[in-house]
């Protein structure tokens, strides 16, 4: 009680209402719902370190100037209420001392809003304009790629293998939306021969609205799955919106992942499906998987190409197959592609292996949606070790779905027959543990309060023979 | 839930060893189990007794605040009637008496006044459970030149050596020298016979440095021991848990020649920076884990390590150190170790038991073995009394 009232009214406070602008990435609908739902403002940072950047520091300064207006109006009210008898003022100075902070946690937006809409978003729009220019002017092939999950995999691939034939350029990380098309657009050089455009859909419409500004020659369609149902509120919708893009293209160049069981109804009769087994006509054959990654052979016909890959996950394959036969297609060599292919290694916090004391762990935790959990405890299920770990905290932004997909996800884990389950204690606990119920899940369940605690110290938890595999990590804005 | 009373520090030279042992790898990894309240107790160098929370941050202890804490805070009284208590006297907000029931100690003191078997004493005397050794294993160990003697008594292999006394090497260091050179070739280790951690020991060629290596000796410890040193060695080390079923980690090989032996420095202060090639680096620097020997050496060399093990009465944990001749291939008890420095968790985890399963099943062991002691008999009834 009395650290909760500290974290409200102690000095902190505004550096902490600036850390939660920060997290939510300066959207005020998450920020002022994480507001809302907290108890105790001092115990907010937990994951990260707030990042004083020049906007944060305005925001800091702002937010103490404001406090301490609120403060000496509040003070003053009571001195002239108390020694002069104007009547109401101490009642109303003792509220407003009382309710400053909250006042000043809405205060907090109100430059974002008035920066937003005076400032960025007319800016952002005259860049997304001219980006349009830029891409239809463009002479390379360009390349969208679109779903609720695996499209950064999927560019990173398709940038990987492609460049060693090409000249490609990709949007970088998971920067993925109009504006940070718009930046890309102006460090083209024009010399370019590939482009590869991922698009990061969060709203109906924004797929459409990024196809109509990059103009693309071919679109990816890498799966669908329960992913920022808050905004779409059912899967339907989102997978309605992503395959908006194939409206753009040729069906024939419109490449969908047929290994995700969502994209069934949306498939039309030209699109190319690729899995696991086929993609473009090529055969995968010949497969191994290892926590060193992936071993596998394109078979058409006569012709067969033995590839490897560092990635991990028999899921991975449709993915590396397909991308291998584009590249077949664009152009490149088979050594090109061999080279290509042998050259991708997992990315940071997806799906990545590393040693720990002698275990194993598969570092996942930027997965956040349910087909990334399946891949997951695929391969938990499919490699052997004396011990089997598997560590989450569930996924967000799943909306009315929250508690199917939880259900799910606790039916996979319970397949994959771990040892131990450690969860991160948290609103979809209860509904990850229903699920292993329902999944006759034998093993052992730790749930843990304080996930910060287990992750720095998982050194602790595990020795050599272990194979732990962690999906997905939530930041203290979902905690 | 139990209280675990870690307790470290300690008189002695391997103080600071015993904080890293007690914190990093008792202390942290007890916490995370959720299953014990654990208590830090830490035994300032002037032997006073301290009960604190903050005594669980390394950084108190690195940053040398420690000496502002120990300044502003009273020692703790520790009660050892029938049972163990801890008592903070009255202050603070609150204005009352802190006492504080253990139910297990982990004794975390390597070296005198507590690795020797004088602590496992107290808290026999208290009849608590706790983890390790008892008095007699622990006090065999930690006199190398007993130890030796025990193995020999148990047709346990040990490479030949000679015992003095303190006064025997200050009074007459020539006598012990020519002692010394009529049993032993050189080269030839002299060494403290209760320090652990490498402390005082010197390696020597020749009679001046053995003169000298013995008064260093002499200087630590009231009692030496003189070994003549293993041919074409190779130094392995076993880590060991369990009471009466003992069970062995992965035999360790520190990757150090042979002139290069482990001092304190190399073993502590240096990372081990002397080992030679690829190894794991662990609580003594780096090594080979496992030590890459033949497999009918490995269990030989298992196999001597258990039964010192068990001839040593041991329970709970304990390191043994083994010499083998790679010509002969024959392997030699060399030291026993009842509290390996961080308890050897690297090793452990190696062989496939974490640090957290480590200390519970440590924890397990200590319960056992009280719970056996409990059962016994400890009185008789007699007419000695109403006769006298």
């Amino acid at each position: 009680m009395i650290r909760a009232l500290i974290g409200l009214y102690g000095w902190r406070y505004p550096r902490t209402l600036v850390y939660m602008l920060q997290s939510t990435e300066y959207q005020v609908r998450p920020y002022l719902a994480w507001v809302v739902r907290t108890k105790d403002f001092g115990q907010v940072m937990q994951r990260r370190q707030l990042v004083m950047t020049k906007a944060a520091r305005l925001l800091i300064e702002g937010l103490y100037l404001a406090m301490a207006a609120l403060i000496i109006v509040s003070l003053s009210l009571i001195y002239v209420g108390h020694w002069h008898g104007v009547i109401g003022a101490v009642p109303l100075g003792v509220i407003i001392l009382l309710i400053y902070p909250y006042v000043l946690a809405y205060l907090a937006v109100v430059p974002l809003v008035l920066g937003r809409l005076l400032i960025s978003r007319p800016r952002e729009r005259k860049l997304i304009v001219q980006s349009e220019k830029i891409f239809a002017a463009h002479p390379a092939i360009k390349i969208a790629v679109a779903g609720s999950y695996g499209k950064t995999t999927m560019k990173e691939l398709l940038a990987t293998v492609l460049s060693e034939g090409k000249v490609v350029a990709a949007t970088p990380a998971n920067k993925n939306v109009a504006i940070s098309h718009a930046y890309f657009a102006r460090k083209l050089t024009g010399k370019e021969e590939m482009l590869v455009i991922e698009y990061g859909e969060g709203a109906p419409g924004d797929v459409a609205g990024f196809a109509c500004t990059t103009h693309p020659d071919r679109a990816i369609i890498t799966g669908i799955a329960p992913a920022h149902l808050d905004q779409y509120k059912t899967v339907e919708a989102a997978a309605r919106d992503i395959f908006a893009v194939a409206d753009y293209v040729k069906e024939s160049e419109v490449y969908v992942n047929g290994d995700s069981p969502a994209v069934v109804n949306f498939i039309k009769p030209g699109y190319e499906v690729f899995t696991n087994q086929k993609c473009l006509g090529w055969q995968i054959k010949k497969v191994h998987v290892g926590l060193g990654g992936i071993k596998f052979q394109l078979e058409k016909g006569s012709k067969s190409l033995a590839l490897e890959s560092g990635l991990v996950g028999r899921h991975q394959l449709g993915f590396l197959g397909f991308v291998a036969a584009l590249a077949l297609e664009l152009g490149l060599t088979p050594a090109e592609v061999r080279s290509g292919i042998a050259k991708t290694k997992p990315f940071e916090h997806r799906m990545q292996p590393y040693q720990l004391g002698g275990a194993w762990i598969v570092d996942d935790t930027y997965n956040g949606n349910l087909e990334g959990i399946r891949a997951g405890t695929a391969l938990l299920q499919e490699l052997s070790a004396k011990r089997k770990i598997y560590v989450s905290p569930g996924l967000v932004d799943q909306g009315m779905e929250t508690e199917s997909v939880h259900i799910e996800m606790g039916k996979l884990i319970a397949q994959a027959t771990p040892d131990l389950v450690v969860l991160m204690q948290n609103s979809v606990t209860n509904f990850i543990q229903q699920g292993l119920k329902d999944g006759y899940f034998k093993g052992e369940v730790r749930i843990e309060p304080q996930p910060l605690e287990f992750y720095t110290n998982l050194g602790h938890f595990v020795a050599a023979g272990d194979l732990v595999v962690m999906q997905n990590d939530w930041t203290d804005n979902y905690a | 839930m139990e209280t675990v009373a870690v307790i470290f520090g300690g008189r002695s030279a391997e103080h600071d060893v015993s904080i890293v042992t007690a914190l990093a790898s008792i202390i942290k990894p007890l916490e995370l189990t959720k299953k014990y309240r654990v208590e830090a107790v830490y035994i300032a160098k002037d032997g006073a007794w301290y009960w604190d929370e903050k005594l669980k941050d390394i950084n108190l202890f690195t940053s040398g605040k420690i000496q502002n804490l120990l300044e502003r805070t009273k020692p703790v009284a520790v009660e050892f009637s029938g049972g163990m208590r801890l008592i903070k006297s009255a202050g603070g907000l609150s204005g009352r008496k802190q006492v504080q029931e253990i139910d297990i100690v982990f004794p975390a003191m390597h070296g005198t006044y507590g690795e020797d078997g004088s602590l496992p004493g107290l808290l026999d005397m208290a009849g608590v459970a706790y983890v390790g050794c008892g008095v007699a294993a622990s006090a065999l160990a930690m006199d190398k030149v007993l130890a030796k003697q025990q193995a020999v008594a148990n047709s346990i292999p040990v490479s030949k050596f000679v015992a003095f006394t303190k006064a025997e090497v200050q009074t007459d260091n020539t006598a012990a020298v020519s002692r010394v050179t009529s049993a032993l070739k050189y080269p030839i280790f002299v060494k403290p016979a209760h320090l652990g951690s490498s402390i005082g020991i010197s390696r020597v060629q020749n009679d001046t440095e053995l003169r000298n290596a013995l008064e260093v000796a002499a200087h630590y410890d009231e009692k030496v021991i003189v070994e003549e040193a293993v041919q074409n060695l190779i130094e392995v080390t076993l880590p060991i848990i369990g009471n009466d079923q003992p069970q062995a980690a992965l035999l360790e090989q520190p990757l150090t020649k042979a002139e290069d032996f482990f001092d304190f420095e190399t073993k502590y202060m240096q990372g081990g920076k002397k080992g030679k090639g690829k190894g794991s680096k662990g609580a003594q620097g780096y090594s080979q884990l496992p030590a890459d020997l033949p497999p009918a050496l490995y269990q030989a060399a298992e196999a001597t390590g258990l039964a010192v093990y068990k001839a040593f009465g041991c329970s709970g944990i304990a390191r043994v150190d083994m010499l083998i001749d790679s010509k002969t291939s024959e392997v030699y008890f060399n030291e026993m170790n009842p509290l390996p420095g961080g308890l050897y968790a690297h090793n452990w985890q190696r062989a496939g038991i974490s640090s957290i399963e480590l200390v519970e099943k440590l924890i397990a062991f200590a319960k056992e073995r009280h719970a056996g002691r409990q059962a016994l008999a400890t009185t008789f009834s007699t007419n000695y009394l109403q006769q006298f």
